[in-house]
């Protein structure tokens, strides 16, 4: 009873509400930066202190099972950035279509990590294997346990595309859950050129 | 200002939805302060174990003693003694001054200051509160495990938090618990700087906010930036010890390519700096506020100590090498670092001599808060003027992991933050509960509290000074500390004395809310912020109408006020001659 009352008096009804969010979810955006941040800098740090990279006894890995990974993640941003056009125009046919075209290369995304972490298991290797497994193991399952947050919030899109007419809530919600996905799509591209490519 | 209006929700009715699953700010601000002061309570009786087996090793610990160590007949084991300081350490800086300063006192003071009916997003705060009661729970949870709580100081360094060093749970459950109240103090940020930013009532610039709000806001934002460093830290060794990752283990113990255990230092400190600001901005703001509301006269620079306070937010950022002195780093860094450090002095000189000018010729009202706010003046210069010494290479060299490290951060972060947490309580007490706590028992408790910290913070540094290296359990074991053992009993009985000074704190509190039936006026101490214009106690929905505001928070003493007052409300037109 409660929470259906403050949900009320937090209802999304105007810009101020809408500048809110957005400074909220900026904020949110800086931590998690943060976060990775964080832990990119410890990469570094191992990464110059080590005499070669990888280190001794550790072979560069297949590029394979991450390049899908990285193509599956790139789809699903473009696909968001098209449903958010559509939104604005009130499309419903193609906003369903392009939401499809979001959750599902979310979650290949999401399979072609745990394929990854399966296909390091048969060559041998584990997180206890050295300082290089560790950092793909760790920074992988990090960015995934974010994933799982992100798919969940993008199926709140669902009942959007369903509806015709929307409010400020409704487009709040598309912006700021938008916003979580791109920035986890850029950190699985930094993820993906400094630590598999390069 | 305001972005938007929040609407007035209705008021809770049932016993739930209004003291244990609350939304507003003000009961979850009361339900941080009692967390707070158990974890004052807890951390504190650890203090005493500590200090009681520095001075009378051997020997069981009166009354109590048999109770938490009955296999030693009462007298704290080395092991048991390692643990207590780390869990002293930890629940008074994240489960004591956290919860009582940005916890209680941001959740309360910032709505109502800036003249909103909540905070932006009041779900968010609960669960933010709820988080951690939850973060708590594990912590005292790791007390009872097997092998015992986490015993690698407040740091947690590896490799004394590794498996090697801590094989137990108890140092995997530290961990996770802090990480879990980093997720909570960062929900607590995102609100209060979104709820600063966008719910300003009418005509409130930012520098029209009351210096509290100031040092809660830029707290905030520090938060929001360093915890999820920590948190990233904390991560890394939860995977450590639980998934066999090798971040923080070098050497034999890791195969293939090694970690580096002073990473850590290098991660934490990052955090810990900031950390340090984080606990005291809070209370530099009250201060600069109280100081002024006191002394009867407008805050002396006020602009100037709202910008000192933000470049040291900003340049506390860049710091933190100070902390790493001793770990082999490149005389460059040391150096950059050591300059970085003392350019600090300046903001802090500056905000320093303003409350100093703002006491300057007042018409001082020697109230409780008042007292408190002196206090915090006097021991955050012994704190600030010692950190010197700490920050230059030459001297650290030989200070570090001393006593006079353990003397100093006590100085600044654990005795200024505690006088700042009381002198907010006795302020704000009366718009918080209702009732005016009796100022005789509260000069009282002033008095024992900065007389017993001044003996036991000032007595550390001597001994520090004097080569005794701290986390030591035994300091009558080794020749050259045999002459500081009357120092040491010393300091022993001046934190007996604190610990005994905080009985009359408790016997106010119980008889206040408890027994006393006269209720606070709404102004009791006739200050003109914004959280005073409205009855005691704040009705739910803060303020009928959001007010407007018109002038600054320290209007005091203006020659040409009409009103029989003192003073003017921030809502009232500036009076001019
Ligand atoms: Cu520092």
């Amino acid at each position: 009873m409660n929470t259906l009352e403050v949900k009320n008096n937090i209802q999304y009804s105007g810009e101020g509400e809408k500048l809110a969010a957005s400074i909220a979810m900026i904020v949110v955006l800086v931590s998690f930066s943060m976060l990775f941040a964080s832990l990119f800098l410890a990469y570094f740090y191992y990464r110059i202190t080590e005499p070669v990279w990888p280190p001794m006894g550790m072979e560069r890995l297949n590029l394979f099972v991450p390049t899908m990974s990285t193509t599956f993640i790139i789809l699903s941003s473009i696909s968001l950035f098209g449903f958010n056009h559509y939104f604005k125009e009130a499309n419903q046919l193609k906003m369903k279509l392009t939401l499809a075209l979001t959750i599902g290369p979310a979650l290949a995304f999401m399979g072609s990590q745990l394929f990854l972490w399966e296909s390091f298991k048969n060559i041998g290797l584990y997180a206890s294997s050295g300082i290089f497994p560790s950092i793909i193991y760790s920074f992988t399952w990090i960015h995934v346990a974010h994933i799982v947050a992100a798919i969940f919030s993008l199926l709140w899109l669902v009942p959007i595309s369903l509806k015709s007419e929307h409010t400020f809530k409704d487009e709040n919600v598309v912006l700021n859950v938008g916003k979580f996905w791109h920035f986890l799509s850029i950190i699985w591209l930094i993820i993906y050129f400094s630590i598999f490519v390069f | 200002m305001a972005f938007y209006e929040q609407h007035i929700h209705p008021k809770p009715t049932t016993f739930l939805s209004k003291y244990i699953f609350s939304f507003d700010h003000k009961m979850i601000a009361r339900q941080f302060i009692w967390y707070g002061i158990l974890g004052l309570g807890l951390g504190g009786m650890m203090a005493m174990l500590i200090r009681w087996t520095l001075s009378n090793p051997g020997v069981p610990f009166p009354v109590l003693g048999n109770l938490f160590f009955p296999m030693s007949g009462g007298v704290v084991p080395p092991d048991s003694y390692a643990m207590l300081f780390t869990m002293h350490g930890t629940i008074m800086i994240f489960y004591a001054i956290t919860p009582l300063l940005i916890g209680a006192f941001g959740n309360f003071c910032i709505p109502l200051m800036i003249g909103a009916r909540d905070m932006a997003f009041p779900a968010m705060n609960m669960l933010s509160f709820w988080l951690a009661v939850l973060s708590a729970i594990i912590l005292v949870a790791s007390l009872f495990v097997p092998l015992g709580a986490a015993a690698s100081g407040w740091t947690a360094y590896p490799t004394l938090s590794t498996l090697i060093g801590s094989p137990g749970v108890g140092q995997t459950l530290w961990a996770i618990a802090i990480f879990v109240l980093g997720i909570s103090s960062t929900m607590g940020a995102i609100n209060y700087i979104t709820t600063v930013i966008t719910l300003r009532a009418p005509g409130m610039g930012y520098f029209d906010m009351p210096l509290t709000v100031w040092g809660l806001w830029l707290t905030a934002i520090l938060n929001a930036i360093f915890l999820p460093v920590l948190g990233a830290g904390g991560l890394l060794l939860v995977f450590d010890r639980v998934f066999g990752t090798q971040f923080f283990l070098a050497g034999a113990a890791a195969t293939n390519g090694t970690g580096d255990p002073v990473l850590f230092q290098h991660v934490f400190w990052i955090f810990g700096h900031p950390e340090v600001y984080i606990l005291i901005l809070p209370a530099w703001g009250m201060v600069s506020d109280i100081l002024s509301f006191f002394s009867r006269k407008p805050a002396f620079g006020a602009k100037a100590t709202a910008l000192a306070m933000t470049s040291i937010t900003i340049l506390s950022t860049l710091v933190y090498g100070h902390h790493m002195y001793t770990t082999q780093m490149s005389p460059l860094l040391t150096q950059t670092f050591m300059t970085l450090t003392m350019t600090i002095s300046i903001p802090s000189a500056i905000f320093f001599a303003n409350w100093l000018g703002t006491l300057w010729r007042g018409s001082i009202r020697f109230t409780s808060p008042m007292v408190f706010s002196m206090g915090v003046v006097f021991v955050f210069g012994l704190g600030g003027l010692t950190g010197l010494y700490l920050g230059t290479v030459t001297t650290d060299l030989y200070l570090h992991d001393t006593y006079f490290v353990v003397g100093h951060f006590h100085y600044t972060m654990a005795a200024s933050v505690l006088l700042g947490s009381f002198a907010a309580i006795y302020f704000w007490f009366p718009k918080m509960f209702g009732k005016m706590l009796c100022e005789k028992l509260a000069l009282t408790h002033f008095w024992i509290t900065f007389l017993g910290l001044n003996g036991v913070f000032m007595g550390m540094m001597m001994v520090g000074y004097g080569g005794m290296h701290r986390r030591i359990y035994n300091p009558f074991i080794y020749e050259y500390l045999e002459k500081l053992i009357p120092l040491n009993a010393l300091i022993t009985t001046a934190a007996l004395l604190m610990g005994i000074g905080q009985i009359p704190f408790l016997i106010n509190l119980v008889s206040t809310l408890f027994f006393k039936k006269e209720m606070a006026p709404d102004n009791p101490w006739e200050v003109g912020t914004l959280e005073w214009t409205i009855p005691t106690p704040a009705p739910h929905y803060n303020f009928k109408n959001i007010p407007v505001v018109k002038c600054g928070p320290h209007e005091f003493g203006n020659p040409n006020l009409t009103t029989g007052r003192d003073f003017q409300y921030q809502t009232e037109e500036l009076v001019k001659g």
